[in-house]
């Protein structure tokens, strides 16, 4: 009785003469994972989507620095010309001369956006963790009611929050925007960051107490440094929330002109007859510049993997 | 100190009772493992022990004291974690430290003991590294150095090695009983692999379903089982089980049919039970490894088997055979068995071909209809390492 498979009779396999799959021009591909390797028609749709949507985004950013560069008279020219002849930098300048308090403007957005983000952060930190730690009665009550609060703009709100500035005596100070700004974001951060925080493992927790460590050493020694990226993306998304809702709340709750932040200030441009559109696109680019920057800053802090190595 | 008892201990979850009622003594010094299948409640035990869960009734009694509502720290525990649960953000060092930074050591203090650790441990050249680039043994190492910096009276393992590969687990096996030599302290481990159990253990705690089975030395447990399930769970490959019939018994032991077999069981039956035992259904226990190719014809003594099994695996220094359901032994009532053997060396058979085994009764077990044991009647000191001199002259 001979068995080839206990005698251990040797085969030889066939060579392999199937047709290579890979295209022989597309070698950079040929070393990707298989479930990463596309046709060229695919390349060519996938990149087509990306152009199409890119265009959507950028067409407005493109249009108003091109805005930016042209002298005013040429903006109301038929045919009308995409590319600025004669452009300069001069709107640039003449901002500055137009309106005097345009520094101050820049500084009080990034004051109230600041404040509002530093405020959101004290509060929520520790407000996600307890919802992502504890269990207490009311809790799903609570969380429920952020998410409801979360869906008003502050918008509707705004002739309710109107009588409670007043009757705190907020109208007219920096508070009065950046109170209901803060309020406002804090419904999303406190879910954000919640997320972020269930995922780090309980047995850290277990691990800390058994060595000793009581629940608020534990948060400040392990939770928060692990919890770093979400805390970063939080504070970028309240930081660019801050910003934008700000021009509503100060147009209705403040009527000040050195309070004023940039979107108000910007009203300015709009003159009685014309609106200088040169400057005023100028003026946007100058004003969102710091705001890029702190958000650029940020940014380096969103590292992942904190967790790598913590469990398994 | 490191002394640990245990006072019928409880653990409901709601409704759930999943410890339902343990008392056990841990002496100082001694290395003891909670071996049971899952959800037998041996790693709720152990959360009870560290002071992680709630004590529903019963006591915990540490060095005669209670210690049921103390922080695991005032206890004099420390615990290694199934999942490690290192401090990603620190470093090994900072790791090791941090129950020392917890209490406020100077920092002199702190690098000699975490130095001293990661001596015992291997780890002086990784304290400067991150847990994520460390290799799931010395992962491991880590949180073993976490537990002994602080110098703790009672060490527990919640299943340390289930995360690590076979090869990795054994000499972590082996590195853990050498600390525990090293360092003298009480151990209390928790495993569901029971070569795990038997290889480190003083003394083994077999759960079952939230009580415990059988606690006794690892060759105590292997030779004497108290119970059919622990019979079943410590021993690789399984025991087998066969149905037989009580035909007679007297003083040397009980007389049983199988497949019309008549075969005397050396065991001890107190003489008030056994009028009604006689035409009872038992359960004759062999272990695989007590059974051998049949020689001859059958002789006094021996019980002889005609197995077909159905998948035969050869590891070189054993020949182990499986007969599954359909393949296998008759049993008395004519129901079909799962039956085992491990045959020593290369044996040349092959599946799905009958094969004649035979083994001594000597080796069998006997359960009632209960799965209570029959006591064995067999010379333990012949089978079971000497009593361990004293640790404290010994030591």
């Amino acid at each position: 009785m001979s068995d080839p498979a206990i005698t251990g009779t040797y085969v030889p396999a066939k060579p392999a003469k199937t047709k290579t799959q890979v295209a022989p021009r597309a070698r950079r591909a040929s070393t990707r994972a298989m479930i990463d390797r596309y046709s060229v028609t695919e390349y060519v749709m996938i990149y087509a989507g990306i152009a199409l949507f890119l265009f959507f985004m950028l067409a407005p950013f493109v249009e108003g620095f091109l805005v930016s560069l042209k002298p005013l008279s040429q903006l109301f020219s038929t045919p009308y010309s995409f590319w600025p002849e004669g452009g300069s930098f001069e709107a640039y300048r003449t901002m500055w001369v137009r309106i005097p308090y345009f520094g101050l403007y820049i500084f009080n957005s990034l004051l109230i956006a600041t404040v509002s983000t530093v405020i959101v952060l004290i509060l929520v930190v520790p407000a996600a963790y307890a919802f992502a730690r504890f269990r207490f009665r009311g809790m799903a009550l609570v969380l429920g009611a952020f998410l409801a609060v979360s869906m008003f703009s502050g918008a509707v709100l705004l002739i309710p929050l109107f009588r409670l500035m007043r009757t705190l005596g907020l109208l007219n100070t920096y508070w009065a925007m950046i109170i209901p700004g803060a309020a406002f974001l804090i419904p999303s951060a406190i879910w954000l960051l919640r997320t972020y925080m269930m995922r780090i493992p309980p047995e850290l927790n277990e691990a800390a107490y058994m060595d000793g460590a009581s629940q608020f050493y534990t948060f400040r020694r392990v939770i928060l440094p692990i919890a770093r990226p979400g805390i970063v993306v939080v504070a970028i998304m309240t930081f660019i929330g801050a910003y934008a809702q700000q021009f509503i709340f100060a147009l209705t709750f403040n009527s000040k002109t050195e309070y004023m932040p940039l979107p108000v200030g910007l009203f300015a441009f709009f003159g009685k007859q014309e609106v200088i559109w040169n400057e005023l696109m100028a003026a946007s680019f100058v004003g969102i510049a710091p705001a890029l920057v702190i958000i650029f800053v940020l940014q380096r802090h969103l590292v992942g993997g904190l967790t790598a190595g913590a469990v398994k | 100190m490191g002394q640990l008892s245990l006072q019928t201990v409880t653990k409901s979850f709601g409704t759930i009772d999943v410890v339902k009622g343990v008392s056990l003594d841990v002496v100082e010094g001694e290395f003891m493992v909670f071996v049971g299948p899952s959800g037998c409640g041996k790693s709720t035990l152990l959360r009870m022990i560290a002071g992680l869960e709630h004590t529903t009734a019963g006591d915990i009694v540490i060095d005669g004291v209670r210690v049921n509502d103390m922080a695991p720290v005032d206890r004099g525990i420390a615990m290694v974690f199934q999942s490690y649960a290192l401090y990603p953000h620190m470093t090994v060092f900072e790791n090791i430290a941090f129950p020392l930074r917890v209490e406020g050591l100077a920092e002199a203090q702190v690098r000699d003991k975490v130095g001293a650790a990661a001596r015992i441990l291997h780890l002086e050249d990784r304290l400067q590294q991150k847990p994520g680039n460390l290799s799931g043994g010395q992962r491991q190492r880590v949180a073993i150095g976490r537990a002994i910096v602080r110098a703790p009276e009672i060490f527990l393992f919640d299943e340390p090695l289930s995360n690590l590969d076979a090869a990795l687990r054994a000499d972590m096996r082996i590195e853990l009983t050498r600390l525990h030599k090293q360092l003298g302290a009480t151990m209390i481990y928790v495993t569901h692999d029971q070569i795990e159990a038997m290889t480190m253990a003083d003394r083994i705690v077999v759960l079952h379903d939230g009580y415990i089975a059988q606690v006794g030395a690892p060759l105590e447990l292997y030779h004497t089982p108290q119970t059919l399930f622990v019979a079943g769970f410590i021993g690789n490959p399984r025991m087998n089980v066969l149905p037989v019939t009580c035909v007679g018994v007297d003083a040397t032991g009980v007389t049983v049919d199988l497949e019309g077999q008549h075969l005397h069981v050396p065991v001890t039956v107190p003489a008030a039970a056994r009028a009604g035992l006689p035409g009872q259904r038992l359960s004759l226990g062999i272990r695989p490894e007590h059974i051998a190719l049949a020689q001859g014809a059958a002789a006094d003594g021996t019980a002889h088997l005609r197995v077909t099994p159905s998948v035969i695996e050869h590891l070189g220094q054993q020949t182990i055979g499986y007969a599954t359901d359909d393949t296998a032994v008759a049993g008395d009532g004519g129901e079909a068995v799962s039956f085992c053997f491990v045959l020593p060396g290369t044996q040349s058979i092959r599946p799905d071909l009958p094969v004649a085994l035979a083994f001594a009764t000597d080796d069998c077990h006997l359960f009632d209809a209960q799965g209570r044991a029959f006591a064995r009647r067999i010379d333990m000191a012949g089978l079971t390492l000497p009593p361990m001199a004293d640790p404290a002259t010994g030591g």
